[in-house]
């Protein structure tokens, strides 16, 4: 199940963060984002010889923690997403298509032209669609 | 995708927004109408890049970059390719379209505006008028350039009709 999605942008300035429940301490959830920053930039400049290629888009498992895993994908405009879900067989297919769906809400929230580029996101219809993606989620893997 | 538009809309479109920022807008003023055009090219061209980087690798170097904006970019805003680029190794670019596809349409006046009736003035006055409508390209290929991580400078030349060069210099 998935706890928080996040768009960062490339100077590291949060730009969409949303969680999906209401258990979980949101500070906490936003603390874990920001750690994992951290690794993205780890990953994309230090690129290790067992890794993925370096111009991959998605990241893959950037940390698990105790409770979480946490996801990552870099654009090419230097955008990055963080997932941060609990289950614990998420499997690598349906990440990735999470990415590829997440992608594009983003590219069509951005192409408003009131959106500002470099300030938060704050079109409903992008919050609408990222619920159905991340409802969605995991769901088709299921039978 | 999405919907569609006609491509004389879009003609249209351009047409009236460089003679509204230069005859109502900014009347007496060029270099402010010039800056307001580019402005909105490079806002168009930021979206755009974020657009049709979708399903990409990320670029490995400015080359690659480079490489991306005439072929994939170039095809899909003028169904065409950049037809020859050339740079000198040391972060200036020249990308040359043989047949410009926004400036295929315009006429050259060919009434001397003075009464001069020598060539030079009548090209440099249709010069003025083209290079004018050139800025909101130069504008895209800008924001564009800037989404990927490459701050530059773009300008255009347009010593030999249809074709037209655009001179992307990057920051270093």
């Amino acid at each position: 199940m998935i706890v928080c999605v996040a768009v960062v942008g490339h100077q590291n300035n949060p730009l969409y963060i949303q969680s999906f429940t209401d258990a979980d301490d949101a500070l906490k959830l936003h603390h874990i984002v920001h750690c994992s920053l951290d690794v993205v930039d780890e990953r994309v400049n230090n690129p290790k010889k067992s890794g993925p290629p370096l111009n991959e888009t998605f990241l893959g498992l950037l940390y698990p923690t105790e409770n979480y895993k946490v996801y990552g994908y870099l654009t090419n405009t230097k955008v990055k997403f963080i997932l941060v879900t609990t289950n614990l067989d998420v499997r690598d297919a349906d990440v990735r298509n999470f990415f590829r769906r997440f992608h594009a809400a983003y590219v069509d929230a951005v192409s408003n032209p009131f959106h500002v580029p470099g300030k938060k996101i704050t079109s409903r219809t992008f919050a609408e669609r990222v619920s159905t993606i991340v409802k969605s989620f995991g769901l088709s893997s299921a039978g | 995708m999405g919907r569609e538009v006609s491509e004389s809309c879009i003609d249209s479109l351009l047409t009236e927004m460089v003679s509204t920022y230069c005859n109502r807008f900014y009347a007496n003023k060029p270099e402010l109408a010039a800056r307001r055009i580019e402005a909105i090219g490079y806002q168009v061209g930021h979206q755009l890049s974020e657009r049709y980087t979708l399903e990409r690798p990320r670029f490995s170097d400015h080359l690659e970059a480079i490489k991306f904006i005439c072929k994939d970019f170039w095809s899909v805003l003028f169904k065409k390719q950049i037809d020859n680029l050339k740079t000198n190794h040391r972060g200036t670019f020249v990308l040359q379209d043989n047949r410009f596809r926004w400036l295929t349409r315009m006429s050259i006046d060919l009434s001397p505006k003075n009464g001069a009736s020598e060539e030079a003035s009548i090209m440099a006055d249709n010069k003025g008028v083209q290079s004018m409508h050139l800025y909101f390209p130069c504008g895209i290929i800008r924001g564009a350039l800037s989404n990927l991580g490459i701050p530059c400078a773009v300008s255009a030349d347009i010593s030999n009709l249809p074709a037209c060069s655009f001179v992307v210099r990057i920051k270093a």
